[in-house]
């Protein structure tokens, strides 16, 4: 475990001694503040058409969780999509490329810390992200102040959920990281590979009976939005978990297969 | 120290290293020569542990490479081919990583972040970043890197490539003076070197041994011709032999 850290720490050494965690971090806010801001307006608006029609009833139903959070944390699933791949294509791909893997093959660490520690950061990485954005909910809460205020508990299981789901992309583009030396080809086959998890959800509309059930659960997005609607069931977080396990024991097995070629 | 019986490593049908044995006692220092292609690169990356031989056994301090590679690997310092270095780190955080996974921690590891550092003169720019480092120094840092945990084998992959002469003579002085306390593998292309620092040699031609000896036995087996006054003909180069038994 201690030298999974090592690792990990070494890793961030250099996420933050280059400009990649930086620039993700903006590109994430940047795209994030954007949805909120069209979201938010969007409240406004209903609010306000409300209020002119003398619908108290609507507006009573009107409530940041459904009309802003759950829209919210779809969004930056989606930006997730986009940003991952990015943060996941050196952690494996560059070690070989450079030939400092020799340096970690060498010394007396296993293959399942080097696989840990290289995790960890990936996960310390998102966790910054998606702390940047907890912003948003402070604002509203600010800004609201009591009257029919932020749901913290839905919002913070929302994050939850994107939180499970970003560890679990990042579990499978460092796994397509530790098949090849190419940075480039990581970061496109992952990318390909996290919108296929995303958009297999449409064809469910399409599809009957077991087929339909069956692409419904291996989408991702129908198992985030159970957690940005403020629920936790132990369908979503086994889904996440195992899609972590399974990256994590594949890249295990690559990393073994290496040091053996 | 170091035993290597019958080694074979072969990769689908090219066969890279076949049938090397051979031993090097503790506190020598071993060259261990060959064109480039004949299997040093392979052998070293063997004996340390990266990849394990199609067959044979190698040994290090008693412990198999194959069987016990943790126990090994805790008494080798390896200097690859090119030397493993993260560009973007500081010479300092990047030594400091080494030695933590080499096992040491706390005040320990300063000490001797600090020893290696003074030891490789890599001192003057500890804190620069390595890909702002010329190459040299980069191999200095590679250096430094391997004597990281005071191993007792250290096992060095071309170190003086990319050095100018007189850094080259810093890190030939640097390797004598590691010479009994350690027990080093040094495989070069460049000559002079080995007859300046090695005790024993061990020439590799196309993943077979040509040659095993000291330097003086292998003078006098490829002595020339005796001379018609009954003296021994004129002890040849390290480099005529070499030449000779690689061409072959």
């Amino acid at each position: 475990m201690g030298n999974a850290i090592a690792i990990a720490k070494k890793e961030l050494n250099i996420y933050f001694a280059t400009p990649i965690a930086y620039v993700m971090f903006m590109l994430f806010v940047v795209i994030g503040s954007y949805f909120f801001l069209r979201l938010l307006g969007a409240y406004e608006l209903a609010s306000l058409q409300y209020m002119r029609f003398n619908a108290p009833e609507m507006a009573n139903r009107l409530n940041f969780q459904d009309s802003i959070f759950r829209n919210l944390f779809g969004n930056l699933g989606v930006i997730l999509i986009f940003i991952v791949p990015f943060l996941t294509m050196r952690l494996i791909a560059e070690e070989k490329r450079q030939k400092t893997i020799e340096l970690l093959y060498t010394t007396p660490i296993t293959s399942g810390s080097i696989v840990w520690g290289k995790y960890l950061a990936a996960l310390v990485i998102l966790f910054c992200t998606l702390l940047l954005t907890i912003t948003y909910p402070v604002l509203i809460q600010i800004v609201a102040r009591d009257q029919n205020g932020v749901e913290w508990r839905s919002v913070l299981l929302g994050y939850a959920g994107l939180f499970l789901m970003g560890a679990a992309y990042m579990a499978l583009g460092l796994f397509i990281s530790a098949c090849t030396e190419s940075q480039v080809v990581a970061a496109l086959i992952t990318f390909v590979l996290l919108l296929m998890t995303w958009i297999i959800g449409w064809s469910a509309q399409e599809a009957e009976g077991w087929v339909r059930e069956l692409v419904t659960y291996l989408a991702t997005v129908s198992h985030l939005d159970s957690f940005s609607r403020g629920t936790l069931e132990l369908k979503d977080v086994v889904y996440f978990l195992s899609i972590i396990t399974l990256g994590l024991f594949a890249t295990h097995r690559a990393v073994e297969a290496h040091r053996w070629s | 120290m170091i035993e290597v019986s019958h080694l074979v490593k072969s990769y689908r049908d090219l066969k890279a290293v076949q049938d090397i044995s051979f031993t090097v006692q503790k506190g020598e220092i071993f060259g261990f020569l060959g064109p480039n292609g004949a299997g040093k690169t392979t052998t070293m990356r063997i004996l340390t542990g990266v990849m394990p031989p199609t067959s044979g056994t190698a040994r290090v301090a008693g412990f198999d490479v194959f069987e016990q590679p943790m126990e090994v690997k805790r008494r080798i310092g390896y200097l690859p081919e090119t030397p493993p270095l993260y560009p973007d780190m500081t010479v300092r955080a990047y030594l400091r990583f080494v030695a933590e996974i080499k096992g040491l921690a706390g005040p320990a590891r300063t000490r001797d972040v600090e020893r290696v550092a003074a030891q490789t003169n890599c001192t003057a720019y500890i804190e620069r970043v390595i890909g702002n480092l010329s190459k040299g120094q980069r191999q200095r840092v590679g250096i430094a890197q391997a004597l990281l945990g005071d191993p007792e084998v250290l096992i060095l992959d071309e170190p003086t490539s990319g050095l100018d002469p007189a850094q080259q003579r810093e890190v030939r002085d640097l390797i004598k003076g590691l010479a009994g306390k350690h027990t080093i593998i040094l495989s070069t292309h460049i000559l002079p070197e080995v007859q300046a620092t090695c005790q024993k040699v061990l020439i590799i031609s196309s993943g077979r041994i040509v040659a095993n000896d000291t330097l003086e036995g292998l003078q006098r087996a490829h002595a020339g011709a005796v001379t018609a006054d009954g003296q021994p003909g004129p002890a040849p180069s390290l480099e005529e032999i070499f030449l000779k038994l690689t061409s072959a």
